[in-house]
């Protein structure tokens, strides 16, 4: 696969790119934070492939997640799950990404980002929920920018009890 | 805790230690909430179940295929070794240096020729015999170990081993009966319903620590009548509900049980009625989750096995995994699942089960209604040890039963709890 890597000083085209990168993630997290749910599906194609994964496994190259969708429709059956049928003590998620690595390729935006949840429950101190790299794909989708392809691998493979939101 | 006058070298003993609190009240229909929290009772509880006389899950054989290769896993709350030491032979040893006791491996899994402490490089064959104590005889003709030092006498625990079809037990004591017989004729049919000797591969892990007793993940496979009310996507989609034709049986001592059940349709009826939240009009936006195929024979779709202590046995529409527990203390467990499929699977069975695979483990759509519901559990106890949880659904008695809305199978593991903790 043929890539222009993203970060040369003085390409306008990639650095239009790149804002446009982090405004799509900005808006992303943004979502997740405040529980807007019902929007996180838009934000994936209709033939997606979303798999949040502990290293082991995908290192291994076991294909079980601990979260997987194959589509934005099972992606909003979480949300029915997590909104109409799971029960869990009510918690607070804060996503804090780390620095983006753009690259551009033939079957779209590769952008590759650390990834740290931490976890408040009530009456608790925060703790790590999820420690981990995000390996994504971005294509173009009517009129914005939207992930074909969101793999999750998380090195806090010993999760704390649940992972109840999605990362 | 040994007492003053006792040597600092010895031992302690039970007789050492402070008495765990006496279960007063009579049979097993309330249970005080002691038991899952009292440390006594927890330290009395590794001696005479976790290192007593019963088979602990240690691997599935698949993860240990070749000569060498190895996984760690913990046992009560030992670390072992679980490493195929020949063709035909799988070793369980303690992950302990016999010279200080040091849990010299600590890689989740490998390929290794021998066993390398790195401390002082103290080296062990397959099997853990010792093989290898540098400076053993001085250097220079200074120092080393004593004349009447015998390797053979320091190589690491071994512990008895039993592979069953494909699956690696292992126990600590010499009193332990045969895995069949430890099972019992009628949890031999169960165990070989899915265990049946077919060649078993591994699809991947989930791990997860969940804060409550290690009795209440048991308990938790063993009453069906939460499975209907607290599970609502269960319920909704007809993959577990309390009007389909369902079983609970349970061994001869009451210790190990089995869900049995099968799978209906979405509908509303007077069961659902009584479920306040369930949600008759739900449709799923994409179902090939619910795409299940019959594997097995007969017309169950759901059988949830545990083996007391350690482990449950899962199998629900073709979702397979076994789930190892280890207990960290009174108030806690780590909770492994290894998700698995058979070695002749068809790339889409093995992609069905991995995606069935999300109802289960810390973020499944069922799974994860029940690590929280522990928790709260434990909560719930903690202040209040002296108060006793019902155990009345479906009556006293332990006995197998055709239907769900019953406790039978935890009144029947506390029975037999209570005979081997003395309490």
């Amino acid at each position: 696969m043929s890539t222009l890597t993203m970060d040369r000083p003085g390409m306008a085209a990639d650095a239009a790119l790149r804002a446009r990168v982090r405004d799509f993630y900005d808006a992303y997290y943004d979502a997740l934070d405040d529980v807007r749910l019902e929007e996180w599906p838009d934000f994936f194609t209709a033939e997606c492939l979303y798999r949040v994964v502990p290293r082991e496994n995908h290192e291994r190259g076991y294909m079980l997640c601990t979260m997987q969708a194959e589509s934005r429709g099972m992606l909003q059956d979480r949300v029915t799950g997590l909104l109409k049928t799971q029960m869990y003590a009510p918690r607070y998620y804060r996503r804090f990404p780390g620095p983006l690595r753009v690259t551009a390729g033939t079957d779209g935006i590769r952008a590759r980002h650390n990834l740290l949840m931490v976890q408040t429950l009530i009456d608790q101190q925060p703790n790590i929920v999820l420690c981990g790299v995000c390996h994504d794909r971005l294509v173009e989708d009517a009129e914005r920018l939207r992930l074909a392809e969101r793999v999750v691998v998380f090195d806090s493979e010993m999760i704390a009890n649940s992972l109840i939101y999605p990362a | 805790m040994s007492t003053a006058s006792s040597p600092a070298s010895r031992d302690v003993t039970q007789q050492d230690r402070p008495a765990p609190k006496r279960w007063t009240g009579d049979g097993t229909s309330q249970v005080p909430y002691w038991v899952y929290s009292d440390e006594e009772t927890y330290r009395r509880e590794l001696e005479r179940i976790w290192y007593g006389p019963h088979w602990l899950y240690c691997a599935l054989e698949a993860e240990i295929p070749k000569v060498g290769d190895f996984k760690t896993t913990i046992l009560g709350e030992k670390p072992v070794i679980v490493v195929r030491s020949a063709e035909d032979e799988i070793s369980v040893v303690e992950n302990r240096c016999a010279h200080r006791g040091v849990k010299f491996c600590q890689s989740r899994s490998g390929h290794t020729k021998d066993l390398l402490c790195p401390y002082h490089q103290w080296a062990y064959d397959l099997r853990g015999e010792l093989i290898g104590v540098p400076f053993r005889r001085g250097v220079r003709r200074q120092g080393g170990m004593p004349a009447d030092f015998d390797t053979a006498k320091h190589g690491l625990r071994r512990l008895r081993v039993e592979v069953v079809n494909g699956v690696v037990w292992a126990t600590f004591s010499d009193d332990t009966p045969p895995f069949r017989e430890y099972l019992g004729e009628k949890f031999w049919k169960h165990y070989t319903r899915v265990y049946d000797g077919r060649k078993l591969e591994v699809l991947g892990y989930n791990r997860q620590h969940i804060p409550g007793n290690w009795k209440l993940m048991m308990e938790n496979i063993k009453d069906p009548y939460h499975a209907g009310l607290l599970h609502v996507f269960f319920v909704t989609f007809g993959l577990f509900r309390a009007d389909q034709k369902s079983a609970v049986d349970i061994d001869e001592t009451g210790r190990h049980g089995i869900l049995i059940s099968r799978k209906g349709a979405q509908e509303v009826n007077d069961v659902t009625a009584d479920m306040r939240n369930f949600q008759g009009d739900l449709k799923l936006a994409d179902p090939r989750i619910l795409d299940v195929v019959n594997e097995f024979p007969g017309d169950e779709t759901v059988g949830m096995i545990t083996i007391f202590p350690s482990v449950i046995l899962q199998q629900q529409v073709n979702s397979l995994t076994t789930r190892q527990i280890v207990p960290t203390g009174a108030g806690g467990f780590d909770f492994h699942w290894t998700h698995w499929c058979y070695a002749d699977d068809t790339p889409e069975m093995k992609l069905r089960r991995t995606r069935q695979a999300n109802l289960f483990g810390p973020a499944g759509f069922v799974s994860a209604d029940d690590g929280e519901v522990i928790e709260m559990c434990q909560q719930g106890f903690a202040a209040s040890p002296d108060a006793e949880a019902l155990v009345t659904m479906g009556g006293h008695d332990i006995a197998p039963t055709d239907h769900m809305v019953t406790e039978t199978a935890i009144r029947g593991m506390y029975r037999y709890w209570r005979e081997v903790m003395g309490l």
